[in-house]
Order: C-alpha cells, then sequence, then structure tokens
C-alpha cells in the first residue's frame, strides 16, 4: 500500500513537471513568434511615428506664423499691416491644414495604441484559465498584431456569424488563430485572399481560415500537426506552430482539421465546444 | 517647374510630406497607388521620385526600375520603414537609387536629400544640354568644311581668293 502512495506521489510529482514543460513550450513558441513578427510590427509602427513626428515639426512651423500675426495686434501700425501678414502667411491654407494636421496625426496615435494594446493582449502569459471570451475580439486583436505579414499579401475577409462567448484560454485561442493567418499568408505567392469564417453549430463554435494559396500535398498535410515538421525555409519556422496548435485546440476539447487542394489553397477548420465540460479539470 | 513625386501607400504619410515639401515651392504629386503612378510619368517629367518600399501590389524597388526605364534622368529615393540588408541592396543594385532614406524620417534630412538630388538632376541635364549645343556646333563646322570643299572642287582656288581693304579681287600673283 505504501509503495503504491509512492508510486502515486512520484507519478503526480512527474505530471505536473511534464505540465510545466508543456506550459514553457508553448510560451517560448508564442515569443518566437512575436520575434518573427518584431520587424513587422516595427514597420507598422514606424509608419504613424514617421508623419507624426514630421506634422509636429511643420505645426511648429504654423504655430510661428500664427504668433508672428497675434504679435502683430499690439505693434502694427494699421489694418492694413496685419491684413498684409495675414495674407503673407497664407493663413486659409493653414487653418485648412491645421485640421487636417490634427486628425491625421491623432489617427496615427490611435494605430500605435492599436497595435501596442494588441501586442499586450497576445503576449499574456498568467491568464491561464478558461474563461468565457468573444471569439471576434480575439480575431481582431489577432489581425492587428500581423496586419504587417497580411497587408502585402493578401485581402482579409471577415465572414463572422453569431458567436456566443466560448470558455477558453483567448490567450492561446488567438496563437492558434495567429498561426494559421501566418501560414495562410506564407502560402500565397503573389497576392491573394484569406477568408475568416466564423459560425455557431449547436453546442460548437466554428472558426474557418481559408487562403487561395499553392496549396498542401497529400503527403504532407498527413504530417502538418507533427513536431518540428515544417516546409518552410531554416529560420522561418520552428515546424512547432501548428503541432502546438494541435494541442491547444485539443486542450480545449476542440478539433483542427486541414482540407487542401494543391494549386487552390488550404481550408482550416476550428471546432470549439461552447461550454467546457468540466471547467478547470483538464486532467 | 520642378516637379517631384511621392509613391506611398500610406495616405497619412503623403499629406505629412506635402506639408513639410510646400515652403519649397516645388510641385510635389503624390500617389497611393503605384499604377497610377506609373500613369503619370507619361504625362510629366520628373525630377526626383521618392517611393515607399513595402506596397501591396509592387514593392517600391520594383516600381523604381520601371520608373529608371520610362525617365531615367529622375533621381530616385527609397524612403521605407523597412530597413533590412536585403531591401537595401536591391533598391542599390537594382534600381540603383541615390538615396535610402529611413522612417521615422528627420525633416531636415529628407529636403537636403532631396535639394541635392535636385542638384545632381540639374547638373545631369546641364551636361546634357552642353552636350547638345556641341554635337549641334559641330555638325555645323561640319557642313561648312564640306561646302568648303565643295566649292574648291568645283573651281579650284576659289577658296583661296585674296581681296583688297575695299573688298576688290587681286588678281596678280606675286
Amino acid at each position: 500500500m505504501k509503495e503504491a502512495a509512492i508510486a502515486q506521489t512520484e507519478n503526480e510529482r512527474l505530471n505536473a513537471k511534464l505540465e510545466q514543460a508543456n506550459r514553457q513550450l508553448l510560451q517560448s513558441e508564442k515569443l518566437a513568434a512575436i520575434g518573427q513578427l518584431a520587424a513587422g510590427v516595427a514597420h507598422e509602427i514606424n509608419n504613424p511615428v514617421g508623419y507624426i513626428y514630421s506634422n509636429l515639426q511643420s505645426l511648429e512651423g504654423y504655430l510661428n506664423d500664427i504668433f508672428r500675426l497675434t504679435d502683430a495686434v499690439d505693434s502694427a501700425r494699421s489694418l492694413e499691416d496685419l491684413q498684409l501678414i495675414k495674407k503673407n502667411i497664407d493663413y486659409d491654407y493653414l487653418r485648412s491644414d491645421l485640421k487636417d494636421l490634427l486628425a491625421e496625426s491623432r489617427e496615427g496615435i490611435d494605430r500605435v495604441k492599436t497595435i501596442i494594446s494588441a501586442m499586450k493582449d497576445f503576449s499574456h502569459i498568467e491568464d491561464e484559465e478558461f474563461k468565457p471570451a468573444d471569439l471576434h475580439r480575439g480575431i481582431e486583436t489577432t489581425l492587428n498584431v500581423v496586419n504587417n505579414e497580411l497587408k502585402y499579401k493578401a485581402e482579409i475577409i471577415r465572414d463572422f456569424g453569431d458567436l456566443p462567448e466560448i470558455d477558453c484560454i483567448i490567450s492561446q485561442i488567438n496563437q492558434v488563430i495567429m498561426n494559421l493567418l501566418v501560414n495562410a499568408a506564407h502560402a500565397i505567392e503573389e497576392f491573394g485572399k484569406i477568408t475568416i469564417r466564423t459560425r455557431h453549430e449547436g453546442e460548437q463554435a466554428i472558426i474557418e481560415i481559408e487562403d487561395n494559396g499553392k496549396g498542401i500535398s497529400p503527403e504532407n498535410l498527413n504530417r502538418i500537426f507533427e513536431p518540428f515538421y515544417t516546409t518552410k525555409p531554416i529560420g522561418k519556422g520552428t515546424g512547432l506552430g501548428l503541432s502546438l496548435s494541435f494541442n491547444i485546440v485539443e486542450k480545449h476539447k476542440g478539433r483542427i482539421e486541414a482540407l487542401s487542394t494543391p494549386g487552390h489553397g488550404t481550408c482550416f477548420r476550428i471546432t470549439l465546444p461552447v461550454n467546457q465540460p468540466e471547467q478547470g479539470n483538464d486532467g | 517647374m520642378t516637379r517631384i513625386q511621392l509613391v506611398d501607400d500610406e495616405p497619412n504619410i503623403l499629406s505629412s510630406l506635402r506639408r513639410l515639401l510646400k515652403p519649397q515651392g516645388w510641385q510635389v504629386d503624390t500617389f497611393t497607388q503605384v499604377e497610377d503612378a506609373l500613369g503619370a510619368l507619361l504625362e510629366h517629367e520628373y525630377a526626383v521620385i521618392i517611393s515607399d518600399y513595402q506596397m501591396p501590389t509592387a514593392d517600391g524597388v520594383t516600381y523604381l526600375q520601371f520608373a529608371k526605364q520610362k525617365q531615367p534622368d529622375a533621381i530616385r529615393l527609397v524612403l521605407s520603414a523597412y530597413g533590412d540588408r536585403a531591401s537595401m541592396i536591391k533598391a542599390i543594385n537594382q534600381a540603383e537609387v541615390y538615396r535610402y532614406l529611413s522612417k521615422p524620417w528627420d525633416d531636415y534630412e529628407v529636403v537636403a536629400a532631396i535639394k541635392s538630388a535636385l542638384d545632381l538632376y540639374q547638373l545631369h541635364k546641364e551636361n546634357q544640354r552642353l552636350r547638345e549645343e556641341n554635337d549641334r556646333q559641330r555638325a555645323e563646322l561640319k557642313a561648312r568644311e564640306e561646302e568648303l570643299l565643295r566649292l574648291e572642287a568645283d573651281s579650284p582656288g576659289i577658296t583661296r581668293v585674296r581681296r583688297d581693304a575695299d573688298g576688290s579681287v587681286i588678281l596678280n600673283h606675286d
């Protein structure tokens, strides 16, 4: 009896260790993926920062011109002098362009804010519990993070159905969606289409990510969920993306399947239960 | 008037550059679509063309290569937020760009780069104008020489006629 008890605790200890190793692997794959996206995200941020910075310098010039006019209110000898300054500084242009300058800069700041908060949502380490979450919001967050990888490769088509909140670890589902989106973009050679479809069927939520890229040959299709299996060149892929996606979906008691026609494209379908059968107990 | 073409898929970048360049008094044409920018190359002569690197339908280097074929004299610059080595090498070797500027940019740097590109453009133009003038003058000189040779062949000695101070022809040999 005693021996059995010892074996039992030993078993539990090993299980806990395995669970921890799995979590670390998941986290490092996530960080590796973000690392690969970093150049793209920098590009996304440098664009708005570029024009905001330049706009601020133009704004300084505009303000100097306007101060020249307001300062002249005290020193000018006649109204004509003031009117001459007003004409010289092209006041009407300043007035109308100031509005655009501020609106465009604000738009830029909003974009940087969106990207930063998406990155933050995305890289969350702590929340490991199942919670009701809005999948559409998760998809939008993920799209913001990978936007730079996608926008030069494909048009994104959202075909969203009505979805209730789903019991899931949203940061992990986001990671799966990111993997599928980046893979879809890599499969497209010139410029294509990526369709994201969601629907609610009975007790299940379905997400489909379909591209019209080069497709996966049948012999590769059987192996895509194997760890370290990749057809991408060295340095481009870890070979872990889909295998971890598979583990994540499995942990959610869901399914992930791929349908592909070489030359026509690939469709990944994730099926997730709306409610987890026994919450918090995924042993 | 000095014409400058700006190509970037982000309209806000174009607005801020237009603001920046307005005081210089150049004619600045901006395009968010590579296709439209290509069309404009057929209508106007540009002194300087500045393109973004990453754009949806064609990358900046490919566009500048086209521009180089259509308007070889225009000086080409890249303004990009994507400063990796491969893209720079491509820009220099394939599109033969004059400068590679990065985003976010320094206003002074952009204006200075365009000004020095304009100097280069004007230098090329001046050079070309002088060469053409030189060619024309040479051709004139050659035609004149040929005419003289023809006259001499027709009437030997006619090109060596000696005249007196009042214009009368001197016939006696001395």
